[in-house]
């Protein structure tokens, strides 16, 4: 469809590419690595490192950080399961080595792979000057710093540009020494002598939970009345007590900070401050709308993101988004989802096959999520109170973890784990699996299949789970159900 | 109370007619002698009458299908009245009497003859548009008639397992029985189901009952789910709970939902386009599929050649004497009702004649045994613009010529109006078939099985044959193709006949004297 040489021969313009990728995240990475993979030429432009908010100051370094935390921590409490560890400290900055290795290992697994399937990587900001129109490809420049540089050209366009951490409209936090975001605080030489964190999402509890592992005060200010709103609102508060250490602060507005101090209107509207060393900002992120010429090319933008269809394509026949930018699931593993099926989408474009639509399209209601800790979280589906907002009739158990022989024998009775299941209630269908407890985050994806096949309670109660696991108190909620 | 209009019964031998246009809408008032529909048998057209007045509450099927007679078509009672009680009730009926049974019974009678009507089925109807009252007592099943298909135990339960309605399965088995293989057919074409998906299709089908979500169309009436979506939006394209209700919205928005969806024996995935004739696109060829007296004659002469040994052999003789009678004929006096006697006839007449002492030609070839008729029910193939038809004339060895005409004369243009008995298109025990008059010198017909010999009759040529005095005259002669089974008649007793034929024919004035 595209013929590149002949259109050049005629003195027509001319396809560089058959796609560009703006940003190198997980999204973009991904689908470079599946349409290089397909022989296609493929543009990677990437402003600063490859792998993303997600590999350089996200899952990957939190997780490397909290392996040490969970060791550090482990050791402490070691004697209760008759192991006593002399000496014991630890060090933030061979921590922060290790990391580093590990962050650097892994982009340098990436940028093989971009080899290994031909792509073309660029660093630079990418920008969109003009959308496909017609035979005629679109057009992306790229600046690096202050230099205009190239313009390529490609029939296809796929944006990933990410997000990026959201600011609240705070009084004092801009130019505030003491304030950092989440890559901030990751990057910092040392410990920080007590931390506050604003906001109770999936970053606040994490970076929670792995300073007070290593014994720094930690209070956590969240302005609804729960943390982790997304989770289903019976297990929430049993994760929030696996932090026995943090002091969490819920119902409370931050309104102003002075210095090292924080001041916010409690639950009961009364006004109280507090003082930190370091105040993390985990509000949020919002996604990387602006910049990369979404306005010139005109596709339609939300506040929350690249507006996309079933297939990830945007407004703009030619142009597809995928990952965070579209605002739809702001996870790597949804982002990597999103990437496999603008790849297949913009592979059958390539070929001609038009506006048709595969079968292989994007799930939004199956994608699971985790929350990391010296506990886990994982969960997919509906809540209850999901099911409850969308009037659909559910039935459900909940079974501790108790039940797990090694769960008792790794944590005893000390910390909470708990399985919820949804199911329909007339013909059992499962409709939401919800955990919290160890291993949670690698059980789920069995969840997610769960879901995805739509499996009954009758179906799953035939599996046959490994023992001893965690994973085995699914077959026990299934069975649970009357 | 509603009543079920069902596909009457047309002769012995019909298994299933065809509708070929519908004559009312459902809502429309009836009256027992309005008509409402044409159906077509695998040889002629009728009308079916609505036998009872009221509203037309419900078609169910659309133009183009095949319906087993008996079947029901239409339910016919009083405005607002549901349907599907009525239906319920007449398929819980005849499954407490055994369908496939039934069926079995009427494929033995598919003899040569046709059979006393004494011998039909008990409580079967006989007649043209039988109707069957509803009672109230009976529970409502399934409002589909599905209970009619042919299907091994196994392939049924099968086919339950799975979700598969029966009606989606084309049958591979002894006389299109669905079997186990033809699920599995089926199964490898569909794509998967979830868990949930395949619940909720058998459960769609086990209960007319509504359930929440799914099955229900807007107004709240049951729907089976009787088709699924040929990809679905789940993993590698499995079918969903979601899709099979979204598929059946939008079902309901793109299609006549006046008919059940799916109700098709031609397969899973019968489309709407696939039933429009003919297709064609701008500036290509024309595809119109083979249904219908086409297809019926399609097998048929398949089945003909596939199965028997035909041998034909060609002769000729003197038409002198003939055509001096025919001449006779036409100027004989209009009350004597001769003037109309054809060639044609003349042979007919005599072939009646002459079968009669060549008994071996007048006779079936069914299952390894031969049968001898001792009468002539004689086939006389007729041009019709919906394709070949073969009405009889019954008892032809004991009618006169001027019978023989006269009969031939009214079935060939009941053939051609359409208007033809299915009674009148069976039982025949050979075949004369006519292209003389269109010019053809010599052929081979094909065998009207189970008979085992067809005459083709051909053109009257002049002809070079040496005079009485020894010298060259033209004489006009008749040509004859004569096309026997081999398996059961040889060439020399055939050639005999033929013999005989042309003498008889060379004579034809002495056997008028028969």
């Amino acid at each position: 469809m595209w013929l590149m040489k002949e259109q050049n021969k005629e003195g027509k313009t001319m396809s560089d590419f058959d796609v560009i990728i703006l940003g190198g995240g997980p999204a973009g990475y991904q689908a470079a690595e599946r349409l290089g993979s397909n022989h296609r030429k493929v543009l990677l432009i990437e402003p600063q490192f490859l792998g993303g908010t997600c590999l350089n100051v996200g899952c990957i370094p939190t997780k490397t950080l909290l392996h040490s935390a969970k060791l550090y921590l482990h050791s402490r409490e070691a004697a209760a399961f008759g192991v006593t560890v002399e000496g014991l400290r630890y060090d933030w900055e061979s921590m922060q080595g290790w990391k580093e290795e590990v962050v650097t290992k892994l982009r340098e697994g990436i940028a093989f792979q971009m080899k290994r399937a031909g792509v073309t990587v660029i660093e630079g900001w990418g920008r969109l000057i003009a959308p496909p129109q017609g035979t005629e490809p679109a057009r992306v420049q790229i600046s690096q710093g202050e230099r205009v540089g190239e313009e390529y050209r490609a029939p296809a366009v796929l944006v990933c540009t990410g997000s990026v951490p959201l600011l609240p409209p705070i009084p004092g936090i801009q130019n505030n020494p003491a304030v950092v975001d989440s890559t901030g605080l990751l990057g910092m030489r040392e410990v920080p002598q007590n931390l506050v964190v604003v906001g109770g999402g999936v970053i606040g509890v994490e970076f929670a939970g792995l300073f007070s592992a290593f014994g720094v005060p930690v209070t956590v200010i969240e302005m609804t009345d729960e943390i982790l709103p997304f989770m289903d609102r019976e297990l929430a508060p049993l994760l929030r007590k696996s932090f026995k250490e943090v002091d969490f602060r819920l119902g409370c507005r931050v309104e102003k900070i002075e210095g090292n101090i924080l001041f916010y209107t409690n639950r009961e509207g009364k006004g109280e401050q507090i003082t930190a060393d370091r105040i993390l900002m985990a509000v949020g992120r919002r996604p990387q709308i602006g910049g990369w010429g979404a306005e010139t090319v005109g596709l339609d933008v939300r506040s929350q993101g690249v507006v996309v269809d079933e297939w990830m394509r945007t407004t703009v026949p030619g142009i597809w988004a995928a990952g965070d930018v579209t605002g739809r699931s702001l996870l790597a593993h949804g982002a990597y989802r999103m990437a496999d099926v603008a790849s297949r989408d913009i592979l059958a474009y390539l070929e001609g096959e038009g506006s048709g639509r595969g079968i292989f399209r994007m799930r939004w209601e199956a994608i699971p999520w985790v929350v990391y800790g010296m506990n886990e979280a994982a969960g997919v589906g509906l809540t209850e109170q999901d099911a409850q907002r969308q009037g659909i009739p559910y039935k459900k158990v909940t079974v501790p973890l108790k039940v797990s022989g090694r769960f008792v024998a790794e944590n005893g009775f000390g910390i909470p784990g708990t399985c919820k299941v949804l199911a329909d209630p007339h013909k059992g269908r499962i409709l939401g699996i919800h955990l919290v407890g160890p291993y949670a985050s690698e059980i789920i994806w069995g969840a997610a299949l769960i879901l995805e096949q739509e499996l009954r309670i009758q179906d799953v109660r035939e599996l046959i789970f490994p023992h001893p696991t965690v994973s085995e108190v699914l077959r026990d909620a299934v069975w649970a159900f009357e | 109370m509603a009543q079920v209009v069902v596909m009457p019964k047309q002769g012995n031998t019909v298994e299933s007619c065809i509708i070929v246009a519908w004559h009312v809408k459902e809502g429309d008032l009836v009256q027992p002698e309005t008509p409402l529909c044409d159906v077509e048998t695998d040889k002629a057209t009728f009308e079916v009458p609505a036998g009872v007045a009221g509203v037309v509450l419900k078609l169910l099927y659309p133009e183009g299908e095949d319906v087993p007679v008996l079947h029901p078509i239409a339910v016919i009672g009083e405005a607002g009245e549901a349907w599907e009680t009525a239906l319920g009730q007449k398929e819980h009926k005849e499954d407490t009497r055994g369908s496939l049974s039934a069926r079995g019974q009427e494929e033995k009678k598919l003899g040569p003859l046709p059979t006393s009507p004494e011998e039909a089925i008990p409580g079967r109807a006989m007649h043209s548009a039988s109707v069957e009252s509803s009672s109230q007592e009976m529970k409502p099943s399934s409002p589909i008639p599905a209970d009619h298909i042919p299907i091994s135990p196994r392939a049924r339960k099968r086919a339950e397992k799975e979700a598969v309605p029966p009606y989606h399965l084309s049958g591979s088995g002894p006389e299109g029985r669905i079997i186990e293989r033809d699920v599995e057919a089926y199964l490898e074409k569909r794509p998967p189901l979830t868990a949930a998906a395949r619940a909720t299709l058998i459960e769609s089908r086990n209960s007319g009952s509504p359930r929440a979500g799914y099955g229900n169309d807007v107004s709240g009436e049951f729907q089976e789910l009787t088709s699924v979506p040929a990809e679905g939006s789940g993993i590698g394209g499995r079918i969903r709970e979601e899709d099979l209700s979204s598929f059946v919205s939008s079902q309901g928005k793109e299609k006549d939902r006046s008919f059940p969806p799916g109700v098709s024996q031609k397969g899973a995935f019968t489309s709407q386009k696939e039933k429009e004739t003919p297709v064609s696109g701008p500036e290509g060829p024309i595809i119109t599929p083979i249904k219908g007296i086409r297809k019926v004659i399609a097998e048929r002469m398949w089945q003909s050649l596939a199965t028997t040994a035909q041998f034909t052999l060609h002769s000729h003789g003197s038409a002198r004497k003939m055509l001096a009678l025919r001449q006779e004929f036409k100027e004989s006096p209009e009350a004597l009702g001769l003037r109309n006697i054809t060639i044609n006839d003349m042979i007919l007449f005599l072939v009646s004649r002459l079968l009669l002492q060549y008994s071996y030609m007048n006779a079936h070839m069914v299952d390894e045994q031969l049968i001898t008729y001792q009468d002539v029910h004689l086939g006389m193939a007729v041009d019709t613009p919906r394709g070949l038809m073969v009405p009889v004339i019954r008892y032809a060895n004991r009618c006169s010529l001027v019978e023989i005409s006269r009969q031939a004369k009214r079935l060939a243009q009941a053939c051609l109006d359409g208007t033809i008995s299915p009674d009148d298109l069976t039982g025949s025990t050979f075949t004369v078939t006519n292209l003389g008059s269109v010019g053809v010198e010599s052929f081979t017909p094909v065998l009207n099985v189970p008979e085992v010999a067809i005459l083709g009759v051909c053109s009257i040529e002049p002809r070079a044959i040496q005079g009485p005095g020894g010298n060259v005259v033209l004489e006009p002669h008749i040509g004859f193709s004569l096309t026997i089974n081999h398996q059961v008649v040889d060439g020399a007793p055939a050639a005999r006949f033929l013999q005989a034929l042309v003498q008889a024919v060379e004579q034809f004035d002495l056997w008028m004297a028969l």
